[in-house]
């Protein structure tokens, strides 16, 4: 529970270090391949991932499809550090995964956050 | 996407099942990984071992398991999640096995072309005086799909498992050859273990420097041109970039690049294909079409590459190629020519 706590805290802290540049939205190929919807993209994860974090939204099956459907290619984050910033984009939704996985695994479609 | 979340749980408990069960993802009793080393007399121990973590040989059940998985998929709203959850039970740990052994007997090719690519690398490592031992029954599966998926409690066990099992073995220096392996023994593992120390080595580093020992003319059977389709994995979380290349130059082979290579490299879609076939389609079609606007011929270095690009061959007609198959025909003329002499 504790190791679930500080890695709440690190992808909130990580995920704050993100300028908005949305740089890394383009070259996602999940991006690419939905013609265009930024949910599916790097950018719009990290952002699912926060407003689930702190309670905005609710993890359902759209949110699930989501995070699961990053393929932790990491063409986001070649992008990132042209920019400077340097976010390890692909590990912070891995991270992101091991919250949820396990809450999937027990309750299926009930899982929660 | 409907029902994503029962979905993904169901994939995460097969996953978990299987690894739990039999230590093998595909949740198999029986060892399907040993076969291609018939007649290579490989050595059972050794500090250098080669560790293949059954991924090639993998690949003609992986491509019925993603069939099986598209073909429920349409008739998923019309079931519970309870009747649901049971069918998905049962195939995974009763008749899965039987079953998806029964349907890869069709995908013989694909079985072929996985073990000529390991007989391939294993030649090629022998060419230049590598000649490590296998694990064979024993060798472990490096547990990159419960990385991947954030089975955070399951995976630090299995590296655990997987490190004992290969130091007790008398490991000091693994030879890997897929970089999704070399990334779990390279970079996982060691944030799991303290004192870690194997030694993990891709084969395409050991070759690299070591050229001319395979230098033949592999052009007489194979094609003179091929476009490079690099992995995700093993350009930019390995930084396996020129090792490739320079392997290649030395076969005598023109390699050309597409419009998204090296680090900059664009994914073949093959990561989420177990849950995500549609998805997972339209991402490889437009990586297709960059690489055959280039070339028919396609070069490619990781398992998932290959089983997601070979779809195409057919409809576009191309030909999908891993370097280790390169490397057996190579190796093979380099026998046949001293033989000659």
């Amino acid at each position: 529970m504790k190791e679930n706590v500080n890695i709440r805290e690190t992808l909130l802290k990580e995920i704050a270090k993100c300028r908005s540049c949305r740089f890394c939205v383009d070259v996602c190929p999940t991006y690419q391949a939905s013609t265009g919807v930024e949910s599916m993209s790097a950018y719009g994860r990290l952002q699912i991932m926060k407003y689930l974090l702190n309670g905005t939204l609710e993890f359902d099956d759209s949110l699930t499809f989501c995070l699961y459907s990053c393929l932790q290619c990491k063409r986001c984050e070649i992008v990132c550090k042209s920019k400077g910033q340097n976010l390890e984009i692909c590990k912070l939704i891995q991270l992101g995964r091991s919250l949820l996985s396990g809450k999937l695994v027990e309750g299926g479609k009930h899982a929660k956050i | 996407m409907q029902r994503s979340k029962s979905l993904i749980s169901q994939a995460l408990s097969t996953l978990k099942g299987n690894m739990e069960r039999t230590g093998d993802p595909l949740g198999f009793k029986k060892n399907y990984w040993t076969g291609w080393t018939k007649g290579l007399n490989l050595p059972r121990e050794g500090e250098t071992v080669l560790l293949t973590a059954r991924m090639y040989q993998m690949l003609p059940y992986v491509i019925q398991a993603t069939d099986m998985v598209a073909s429920v998929k349409p008739i998923l709203p019309l079931l519970s999640i309870k009747a649901f959850s049971k069918m998905f039970e049962k195939a995974g740990s009763m008749a899965g096995e039987a079953v998806l052994r029964l349907k890869a007997k069709g995908a013989r090719n694909v079985k072929n072309k996985g073990e000529n690519v390991l007989k391939g690398i294993v030649s090629a490592l022998g060419k230049v005086g590598e000649h490590p031992a296998y694990l064979y029954e024993a060798e472990p599966y490096s547990g990159v799909l419960l990385y991947d998926l954030g089975l955070e409690k399951h995976i630090a066990p299995h590296v655990k498992k997987v490190y004992q099992q290969l130091k007790s073995s008398g490991v000091k220096r693994v030879i890997t050859v897929d970089p999704h392996t070399t990334f779990m023994l390279r970079e996982v593992f060691p944030s799991y273990i303290s004192n870690y120390d194997l030694e993990v080595l891709h084969y395409l580093e050991l070759l690299q420097g070591k050229i001319e020992d395979l230098k033949t003319p592999a052009e007489q059977k194979l094609p003179k041109e091929f476009v490079m389709h690099d992995s995700c994995v093993m350009t930019r979380d390995l930084g396996i970039v020129e090792q490739v290349r320079q392997v290649i130059a030395g076969l005598g082979i023109n390699l050309l690049e597409p419009e998204n290579t090296r680090q900059d490299t664009a994914c073949c879609g093959g990561p989420v294909e177990y849950a995500y076939a549609d998805l997972s389609g339209k991402i490889s079609n437009i990586r297709i079409q960059e690489l055959t606007t280039v070339c028919k011929n396609i070069l490619v270095t990781c398992p998932i590459c290959l089983i997601n690009l070979m779809k195409y061959e057919k409809q576009m007609d191309i030909k999908v190629w891993d370097i280790g198959e390169l490397l057996l025909s190579a190796c093979k003329e380099k026998d046949t020519k001293y033989k000659e002499r």
